[in-house]
């Protein structure tokens, strides 16, 4: 969530989000789908920028899941995670 | 792992987890391919889509145990289908019962050969039913000619049949006895269910001369009651006519005394299977009740077809009842192959589907009604 609070309005992509939250996209998705369930996110069919390349899937926080995300800010100490998606000792 | 393996593995991958998502997650197993597609690193999409389905999969598994019925489920998929055809349901529920059948057998310790003869039976019925399934509706004069054809049949039987205590009601095939009313009339008057004219009208009242001749009550009757029910519900002179001589034939049963005596596996197995084992007992009934499944259901889905479903689960309710009332085959789950290829073969007047069936009861016909087929299959049955 902090991923997507960070990048504020603007429409985030799947592997996108992979990369930048340095988790798998097994864990991504199903965490997509419940907040989406819930209200605290927003999923729309975007058009492909090129011509021939399928349509993609993006998202982003609802004005309730800014509130969400900001109301609980990831515990940098608990969870310290690299750009590289490794975790750090 | 060469480059297009690994795209292809990524492309199977995805198609797998949109195979096992329930419909309200099909768009998140379209977004997973999409954007596995968009991944120019084929190495790197075969890792998204392989970590993506594992983990989905368990919340789509989850989705499919917690709402097995649930509308657009799989299980309701199959189930809705399978209703929807009623000939296929019908086809299901001959096998269920026959299984049911060989169940009760074999714990009563019936002669294995017995239950052979049922299971070659089940597969000759179902090989006729295969044979001429694809045929969509038989023609109002090729039905009429098969009824006649079929009634000639059975009074054959009567006149020359092999005979036992004064009932003459088999007829040697060989070396098997085969009971030709048993897999004639449930067929006859599922057909008759579904046309009306003075030459089925004939064919009727024949059939109705032949089983009071023969004599067989438990025939008589589901004759009887089965054009009762198509009185009742369509009241016009051939249905009339029809009732008339069936209500005579089976009076003239119950004028003649019935001294055969009980078979063992074959009459008054109903009440007899639950002495032997309460298994056996649930088997039998449960047998007997799924055979009344098509009429049942095609009956409450189907109202375009209603009086062809009625014919056919009165038919078959009134021969477990005569099996029930006197010494008379339990169908389908007692031994005797001739109700099982009766039960598979009437199955053929049903409609393929649910309400998109043209009934006979018009005189239209197109193509399709004109195949040679349906006389092929109800000639080669008399």
């Amino acid at each position: 969530m902090a991923v997507l609070l960070d990048v504020g309005s603007q429409w985030s992509h799947g592997y996108e989000l992979v990369r930048l939250a340095g988790v798998k996209s097994g864990t991504l998705y199903p965490l997509l789908i419940r907040l989406e369930a819930q209200g605290f996110l927003e999923a729309e069919w975007q058009a492909p920028t090129e011509s021939g390349r399928p349509p993609r899937h993006a998202y982003r926080l609802t004005a309730s899941g800014v509130q969400l995300a900001r109301a609980n800010p990831p515990e940098q100490a608990a969870t310290p995670v690299s750009h590289h998606g490794r975790a750090t000792i | 792992m060469s480059v297009g393996l690994r795209r292809g593995l990524a492309t199977l991958s995805c198609r797998l987890l949109q195979a096992v998502l329930p419909p309200s997650l099909q768009s998140w197993g379209w977004a997973v391919r999409y954007e596995a597609a968009s991944i120019q690193d084929d190495t790197k999409a075969l890792l998204f889509t392989l970590d993506s389905l594992s983990g989905l999969l368990p919340r789509a598994i989850a989705a499919h145990l917690l709402h097995p019925f649930a509308e657009g489920s799989i299980t309701m998929s199959l189930l809705d289908t399978t209703i929807r055809r009623p000939r296929a349901l019908g086809v299901l529920c001959a096998i269920g019962a026959a299984l049911l059948g060989i169940v009760y057998m074999v714990i009563a310790g019936a002669p294995l050969r017995y239950l052979g003869i049922n299971i070659g039976a089940l597969g000759i019925g179902l090989s006729m039913l295969g044979m001429v399934g694809h045929v969509a509706t038989a023609g109002c004069r090729r039905a009429d000619a098969a009824i006649v054809t079929m009634a000639g049949a059975l009074l054959a039987t009567a006149l020359l049949g092999a005979e036992v205590n004064g009932a003459a009601r088999w007829v040697n095939l060989a070396g098997l006895a085969v009971q030709p009313s048993l897999i004639l009339l449930p067929v006859l008057l599922v057909a008759f269910a579904r046309t009306r004219s003075a030459s089925a009208t004939t064919g009727i009242v024949i059939a109705a001369a032949a089983m009071a001749l023969q004599p067989d009550r438990a025939m008589a009757g589901m004759l009887a009651l089965c054009v009762a029910i198509l009185t009742v519900t369509r009241r016009d002179r051939h249905t009339v006519i029809a009732f008339a001589a069936g209500v005579v034939g089976f009076a003239a049963t119950l004028m003649r005394a019935d001294t055969l005596p009980a078979a063992p596996y074959v009459d008054q197995i109903l009440y007899s299977s639950f002495d032997v084992h309460t298994g056996a007992g649930l088997a039998v009934w449960g047998g007997a009740a799924l055979m009344l499944v098509p009429g049942i259901v095609g009956f409450s889905r189907d109202p375009d077809n209603r009086t062809v479903y009625a014919a056919f689960g009165v038919a078959w309710f009134a021969a477990i009842v005569a099996a029930a009332l006197g010494n008379y085959p339990t169908p389908v789950v007692g031994y005797g192959g001739s109700a099982i290829i009766g039960y598979v073969v009437s199955l053929f007047a049903l409609p393929k589907l649910t309400g998109g069936s043209v009934p006979m009861g018009g005189r239209t016909e197109d193509l399709a009604d004109r195949s040679p087929s349906d006389l092929d299959l109800f000639v080669a049955l008399a």
